[in-house]
């Protein structure tokens, strides 16, 4: 099964990096990450709170705008261009075929946010700043587009690949304003709805696991167990969301 | 096989075409800017909301915004052609900034400079000092600041003293605030507590020069004590006796004091019968500092 997988994942992260979309979006990141250095002239005070304030900035929107382009298309695309019977008719299972396909995105993210990380760390020795914490960031901000990915397959195997995009940023966006259920909630008389709350603060995807980009810029230090729970988190949280992209493509109808 | 593209002539003239058009978009666009600028318009400020709204809009990147809006802040106020600049200025560092980002420490000391030197408000740096010592309470930097607008601009030593003696409460604090601290007692005119404060700087000072500089002050508000308990042992005694004394000694003779302070040099102090002045054998060292 692992074999099958692997090459799958291999090959998605082949077809990945061909994708233009992908070299645009490095770009972009790699651009906007170089413009900190300039914006921090414009400055009174610290320019280091600049410069990693836009670094990992960059990194997250741009690492987010990867998981989402390229992962609405990993299963939909297959489906419109009709590859996917080409692969489907080789003995493979439908499940291996998702979870390869989400193999594949986890290695084209890996190298982008590798390259990501290495330019924001060069241009931060280049002003002699180096701090461990921002690693432990990155890592958390890798799980987090891990998770988006996850996010952006179940949506492909779902929908077309316009309504996954709106899907998966809509969740992306609610993953990022959970804590506001505590204010919604405190407003809401009625017990429901206070429970409806609840229920929702469980079951969307808490994307503030894994966000802890300002106690890093501030030098803060980082709770104990931070990245060990948002590693969890991304593995219970990321196979549920996995199982049900495998459950939907099990049951799809290709015609 | 024949090729589809379009003539050359065609895709020149729709390119002359575009660069046409941009121009005039650019032109009415400036005659739109200039007719705005001479209608009394609402203020460019006037719909930021707060950091508690933005806050929700910024999908946790609170500190990029923060640095956004800290930026052009810097560039807004650093502009003096505008008139009304300072109008929503509370707003923009102590409601948008300090509640985007409440652990960055640059806005507080800049925007509590330009509401001191600019604004000429220091009453609104303090606000903006107190929800920033609030905030952060591990950073002495910003009660240090707020105790300088005290000193500097409002005069207010004992106010002052105060915020210094919260910056000495954060580990870390700069030694040179202790100083501050000290003479805020003396400008406020508790010379007493001014030198128990440099006294114990000068005996846990280990660098020479503040040392020296501890000992200057220490001088210097001896004698002024000294002088001013002998002035009130002085008076307490012509009350009582209905006359000067003729000598200090006679104060411990007659049990007004029960000994005579001895000056900074350990000498006497000295004293005339007839105008009942106690002066000083030497000079002050920090007179006219």
């Amino acid at each position: 099964m692992l074999p099958r997988i692997a090459v799958i994942a291999l090959n998605t992260f082949r077809e990945a990096i061909r994708n233009r979309v992908l070299y645009l979006l490095l770009i972009f990141a790699v651009a906007m990450i170089s413009f900190a250095q300039i914006l921090s002239l414009l400055t009174v005070g610290s320019e280091e709170k600049i410069i990693k304030d836009f670094g990992l900035a960059s990194i997250d929107i741009f690492g987010v705008l990867t998981s989402v382009f390229i992962g609405i298309g990993l299963v939909s695309r297959e489906i419109e261009r009709r590859t996917v019977y080409t692969l489907l008719a080789k003995p493979i299972h439908r499940f291996e075929f998702v979870l390869g396909k989400f193999g594949g995105l986890t290695i084209t993210l890996l190298v982008n946010t590798t390259v990501m990380a290495l330019w924001f760390f060069l241009i931060l020795a280049l002003k002699g700043i180096f701090d461990p914490n921002l690693i432990v960031a990155v890592f958390l901000l890798y799980l987090q587009f891990l998770l988006i990915t996850a996010l952006a397959v179940l949506f492909s195997c779902l929908s077309s690949p316009i309504l996954s995009s709106i899907m998966t940023l809509a969740l992306y966006v609610i993953g990022h304003l959970l804590w506001s259920f505590d204010l919604l909630k405190a407003k809401i008389v009625s017990p429901a709805g206070r429970v409806l709350c609840d229920v929702l603060y469980y079951v969307l995807p808490n994307l503030g696991n894994f966000d802890i980009k300002g106690p890093v810029v501030h030098g803060l230090p980082i709770g104990p167990g931070v990245v060990g729970a948002a590693l969890l988190y991304l593995l219970l949280y990321g196979s549920a969301v996995l199982a049900g992209a495998c459950a939907i493509f099990q049951g799809k109808e290709l015609q | 096989m024949r090729r589809l593209s379009p003539p050359r002539s065609g895709r020149r003239g729709l390119a002359l075409a575009a660069i046409a058009c941009l121009l005039l978009a650019a032109l009415v666009q400036g005659r739109i800017e200039a007719r705005a600028a001479s209608r009394p318009g609402v203020h460019p400020l006037l719909y930021l909301p707060s950091g508690k709204y933005l806050r929700v809009a910024a999908l946790g990147f609170d500190g990029i915004l923060a640095d956004a809006i800290y930026l052009w802040s810097i560039q807004y106020y650093g502009n003096f052609q505008i008139a009304d600049r300072y109008r929503y200025l509370e707003q923009i560092y102590t409601q948008v900034i300090a509640e985007l980002d409440p652990r960055y420490l640059d806005p507080y000391l800049t925007g509590a400079l330009i509401m001191t030197v600019e604004a000429r408000d220091p009453e609104m740096a303090l606000r903006l000092l107190d929800k920033g010592i609030v905030k952060n309470p591990d950073a002495w930097i910003l009660a240090f600041e707020a105790g300088f607008v005290c000193y500097d601009n409002l005069k207010d030593y004992a106010r002052a003293a105060l915020y210094f003696d919260k910056a000495l409460q954060v580990p870390g604090c700069h030694p040179t605030v202790r100083h501050l601290y000290a003479e805020m007692y003396n400008r406020a005119g508790d010379k007493r507590a001014s030198l128990r404060e440099w006294t114990e700087i000068y005996e846990t000072a280990t660098d020479p020069y503040v040392r020296t500089a501890a000992w200057n002050h220490v001088h210097d508000l001896k004698v002024q004590v000294d002088q001013a308990d002998l002035g009130s042992a002085l008076d307490r005694f012509s009350k009582r006796e209905g006359r000067r004394p003729r000598h200090l000694r006679e104060l411990v003779s007659l049990g007004v004091v029960p000994e005579l302070p001895r000056d900074p040099e350990d000498r006497d102090y000295r004293y005339d019968p007839v105008t009942g002045e106690v002066s000083y054998r030497g000079r002050l060292i920090l007179v006219g500092f």
